[in-house]
């Protein structure tokens, strides 16, 4: 029966991705038409196409989308490893892994545990504070600047212009395109300071292992560099910082199992899966039909795009069953890194950083609430707080 | 050299097919097939695939 199947209008701005009207359109379908393309509502078809070799990576043409066509934005775009596909994809993907290893991030857990300290220290008050430029934002930011190597200061300019360029990923996008344009100037002015350095003097570090990167005398050239690293700064920075955010969001509405990270800090990667599992910063992973195939009895055109809901996913009651939300729980795993071929290139370092700081957040800000004055970005693909004002006992 | 795969924790993203694909490859259902026994020739790219596992589900037993 078509008119079984659910529809929504994913751009209407009054549109929530996490609403009872998305969940409830779940129990009646696997999928939903939208406005454009299909939205897949269920865990086990959200994780099989994720990884579905007739479908590539969906939003190569968002710029596009937008009348943005030419220009350093839409080169940039077009540069980033995310939108390429084949060959052309995994030779980027190789060259850029190493860097990334779980072991590297390893090293780094004393400086985060260090940071995420440094900055609850530094609160204005001692029982409340704006979580998202108090917090989340400054750690985001110097967390990237400790791994490029990147003089610590510089970590608001960074923050700043990253957070010009995640304009980019909403509706203002032609609108805002000459300020983007204008913080991904500055973000290249900074990386091509970094590379300069490092080719001079190669340090055991992350954006040296990226200058050298080779494989059988292949190497990243220099456009690939410094496209990538300002990718690696931009991707590195929003989505930390929303993720934190919507943490924060989770646990004020769990005290229990707030407090009880806070007794068990080995809890603390339970509890990235868990927020990211229900709360998602990355709302939908978008996949494009590179041919026309039938899925589940159903034909996808080629072309056709197809939205995977994370959240829905995540929150599936044929996978978790009746909503909960449990550090202590076996949990199958979420989509918030996407999947397949473009899975999060970051994702160790973000899981890496986001463990450290949950348990020490739980520690010293006991029974946190959300005082008046939160403001939140738009329910939709991508989210997270502008702003979250916290009150909350001060702990050790 | 020998290859392990916990397939219980694979998820066939096929990280591992893109960073050795000497190694691991992605059969037409986008399931993993792989060699077990590759050669000591294949052992950088084996560790770089083992890297790249979104989830560390392959291990390099000597």
């Amino acid at each position: 029966m078509p008119d079984a199947v659910p529809y929504f209008d994913i751009s209407d701005p009054s549109f929530s991705i996490t609403s009872a009207a998305v969940h409830e359109a779940r129990e009646r379908s696997w999928y939903a038409r939208t406005n454009y393309g299909l939205a897949v509502l269920r865990y086990d078809e959200v994780g099989r196409l994720l990884k579905h070799p007739k479908l590539r990576q969906g939003s190569v043409a968002w710029p596009a989308h937008n009348g943005v066509t030419e220009g350093p934005f839409a080169r940039w775009w077009a540069s980033w490893v995310l939108n390429k596909e084949g060959e052309e994809h995994h030779r980027l993907r190789r060259l850029m892994n190493p860097a990334f290893a779980n072991r590297h991030v390893r090293g780094l857990v004393p400086r985060f545990q260090a940071l995420a300290t440094e900055l609850v220290d530094g609160f204005a008050a001692p029982d409340r504070c704006e979580f998202v430029t108090e917090f989340a934002e400054p750690y985001a930011a110097r967390v990237i600047a400790l791994m490029l190597g990147m003089p610590e200061e510089q970590w608001r300019e960074i923050a700043r212009d990253a957070a010009t360029i995640g304009l980019a990923m909403g509706v203002t996008l032609r609108d805002d395109l000459p300020k983007i344009e204008a913080a991904l100037a500055n973000l290249y002015g900074y990386v091509d300071e970094l590379i300069a350095n490092r080719r001079r003097e190669p340090r055991e570090d992350f954006v040296t292992a990226l200058v050298r990167a080779s494989e059988d005398h292949d190497r990243l050239g220099d456009d690939e560099l410094r496209d990538g690293l300002v990718l690696l700064i931009f991707g590195g920075f929003d989505t930390t910082r929303n993720q934190l955010g919507l943490a924060m969001a989770s646990f004020v509405r769990h005290l229990a199992q707030w407090e009880l990270l806070a007794s068990r800090p080995e809890l603390g990667g339970a509890a990235v899966e868990e927020v990211m599992r229900v709360n998602p910063t990355t709302r939908w992973v978008t996949r494009e039909a590179r041919e026309t195939f039938v899925f589940q009895d159903v034909e996808i055109a080629a072309g056709t795009t197809v939205h995977l809901f994370t959240e829905s996913a995540g929150t599936d009651p044929r996978t978790f069953g009746p909503p909960s939300f449990d550090l202590t729980a076996e949990r199958a795993p979420h989509f918030g890194f996407g999947g397949g071929a473009h899975h999060c290139l970051g994702h160790f370092v973000a899981r890496g950083d986001m463990r450290e700081a949950l348990p020490l957040l739980a520690r010293r800000l006991r029974a946190p609430r959300i005082a008046d004055g939160a403001a939140w970005l738009p329910d939709s693909g991508n989210t997270g707080p502008v702003r979250l004002p916290l009150t909350f006992t001060p702990g050790n | 050299m020998q290859i392990v795969v916990d397939l219980s924790i694979c998820q066939d993203h096929g990280q591992c097919a893109i960073a050795a694909p000497e190694i691991f490859h992605m059969d037409d259902e986008g399931h993993l097939v792989y060699t077990a026994e590759p050669g000591a020739a294949l052992r950088e790219a084996a560790e770089d695939a083992a890297d790249a596992c979104p989830v560390q589900a392959i291990t390099i037993e000597d």
